[in-house]
């Protein structure tokens, strides 16, 4: 481990809200992961850089229970968890919008947005409050969809990756995690999920954000962590870092030099 | 709000209801073109006798054929349904045979069929093994069991108990057979559409992955699919050896094709993710309209198979090419 460990970002909270600790995942004869230890604590937004191939979305996707780790634990507020199924993530309100968006394309907008999580009137899915809720979740948001009976293969990518962010911001996440977020959408788009970003991080939400728009980082998040080759090789504040620097550690000139603690 | 969305035409509603529902449009207007050709070739086409005696020999295909909806819009496919057919037709007459009160049968052989769908199910949702294959061998050992159990013989049932009411009785002038498709037809609508089960099996065919990411239980759900195709099997076994009066390993040779015919002629989705219960319905008909309606024209039944085949693949092709292109020529045009 070459991690160095952040003191800018000094935090108050007994336990950290997700703690990673040895984390590895190897799939076939690729080590995806090769021991990450990751802590995030409540209120934060914790931006994850790295080259292609880096490990940041086999990480997430570790978090949210989409991959099971082989080694490494999980922790909640102190407490060791174990994600066999993305259900047992977001039963500990960890949710995610995945690089993929993850849409059912031929169920419509309001359906995709509750998906797993339907609205009953009885035995009977509430159509009524699952287009209702749709509505108002888009509104927070301030994305427009003329028609929500649509279904999802209809719309264009900005409004597909739109209804996969306000999926996962609407069911009170404590930790929210983002993969390219904003690769589709056009730059009001991004400003509206920047602003949301800075929202639930005020309301406690952890936040983890990949992406390429390394100008976004520095408006929204306090932390910044770099991964190569499966690895985290840096951690700054975001007060102690720039944009060069940033640069040269996701390239891989900058590990060794930036100062190990 | 943003420029880039308010671009887009508005008044496409319609053109989108009319495109979503192009299929369920097509069948539709198929099986009323059926059903005028065949009236026109035989004057018995539509009289009520002939009617009647048509919705109770497709009963059984639209047992399965709902159930089999359920299967194929979650992506997967069910081959064994006719094999599970012969199977429990030829137990009933075995069981009842032995002296088995024939509630009591019905019972064993409905839970029979349940198991068949749960193992098949299981190889496939945990074992992950393609439906394709797991119910293809299902397909051909099933059948052999049935063979193996009966030595090829026709086993016959006493028509003295009141099993053979389930496939020969009448209620409210309306033959039982129909009336039990009717309710699983019901049943099966409600469930695809209204409940939380349906909806998954949508999402299933979908984007599985994006299901399970949802949190939904995506292998139960696959599981629970092929215990219905397997209960639906076993009710359709009973209706056919209640109706014929004896249980044999040769009945509903083929039944599998003619069902999953008529769901995709129904507009279902071989694919996956998109299902129509309503047009399962219409498709079964179809297939029985095509094969009442050829006998009763008095086609040489050689002749039969090559022209059922030949309209099912016509239908298939109006429905991808001509109806399609409509609805998505139609939406161009606003």
């Amino acid at each position: 481990m070459t991690g160095i460990q952040a003191s800018g970002a000094a935090q108050a909270a007994p336990h950290p809200r997700i703690a990673l600790s040895g984390i590895r995942k190897r799939f076939g004869s690729v080590e995806a992961i090769r021991g990450v230890d990751l802590a995030l604590y409540p209120g934060e937004c914790v931006g994850l850089v790295g080259d292609n191939a880096a490990g940041k979305s086999t990480l997430t996707k570790i978090i949210s229970g989409t991959y099971v780790p082989d080694e490494g634990s999980i922790a909640i507020n102190g407490e060791t968890v174990r994600f066999a199924t993305p259900a047992d993530a977001r039963k500990h309100h960890i949710e995610m919008v995945y690089q993929d968006l993850s849409l059912c394309d031929t169920i419509d907008v309001a359906g995709n947005l509750f998906l797993g999580r339907e609205p009953l009137s009885g035995p009977f899915l509430d159509r009524k409050a699952m287009r209702e809720g749709a509505r108002a979740m888009l509104e927070r948001l301030e994305i427009k969809i003329p028609n929500l009976d649509a279904l999802v293969a209809q719309l264009s990518g900005g409004q597909r990756q739109s209804i996969a962010i306000a999926r996962a911001a609407a069911f009170d996440p404590h930790v929210l995690i983002m993969d390219e977020p904003t690769s589709a959408l056009a730059v009001k788009e991004v400003e509206a999920v920047l602003s949301l970003i800075n929202r639930v991080k005020a309301k406690g939400v952890t936040v983890v954000l990949i992406t390429h728009r390394l100008q976004d980082l520095f408006n929204v998040c306090d932390r910044i962590v770099v991964m190569y080759e499966g690895l985290k090789v840096a951690e700054r504040s975001i007060a102690e870092t720039d944009l060069t620097d940033l640069v040269s550690l996701i390239v891989g000139k900058g590990h060794g030099t930036g100062g190990k603690a | 709000m943003s420029g880039a969305y308010s671009s887009r035409p508005q008044g496409s509603r319609l053109a989108d209801l009319l495109g979503s529902h192009a299929q369920l449009l097509s069948i539709a207007g198929f099986f009323l073109i059926m059903v005028v050709i065949f009236s026109i070739a035989s004057p018995v086409f539509l009289s009520a006798g002939n009617i009647l005696n048509l919705v109770r020999q497709t009963a059984p295909i639209l047992i399965v054929a709902t159930a089999m909806t359920f299967v194929i819009t979650t992506g997967g496919i069910d081959l064994s349904v006719g094999s599970v057919v012969a199977l429990i037709n030829a137990s009933a007459a075995i069981l009842l045979q032995a002296g088995m009160p024939w509630p009591l049968a019905v019972i064993g052989l409905i839970l029979l069929g349940a198991a068949l769908g749960a193992t098949q199910g299981w190889f496939i949702a945990y074992q992950g093994i393609q439906a394709f294959i797991v119910t293809l061998a299902g397909l051909s050992a099933l059948r052999g069991i049935a063979l193996l159990m009966t030595e090829g013989f026709s086993i016959p049932i006493s028509t003295d108990l009141g099993f053979v009411s389930i496939g020969r009785g009448w209620f409210l002038g309306v033959p039982a057979p129909t009336w039990l498709a009717l309710i699983v037809a019901v049943l099966g609508f409600v469930i695809f559409w209204g409940t939380r089960f349906g909806r998954y099996v949508t999402a299933i065919g979908a984007n599985q992955e994006a299901a399970r990411r949802s949190g939904i239980a995506t292998k139960r759900i696959i599981l629970w699919v092929y215990v219905l195709t397997g209960v639906a099997s076993a009710v359709a076994g009973i209706v056919i050896a209640a109706r014929l009066g004896s249980g044999s390993s040769n009945a509903a040779v083929g039944f599998e094709l003619e069902v999953i015919a008529a769901v995709v002629l129904g507009g279902t989705s071989l694919m996956g993710g998109r299902g129509s219960i309503f047009g399962t319905v219409l498709g079964a008909l179809t297939i029985g309209v095509i094969g009442n309606g050829l006998i009763l024209a008095h086609v040489s039944p050689f002749f039969t198979q090559i022209v059922t085949g030949a309209i099912i693949l016509l239908a298939v092709w109006l429905n991808a090419q001509v109806f399609s292109r409509l609805a998505s020529s139609s939406k161009r045009a606003n």
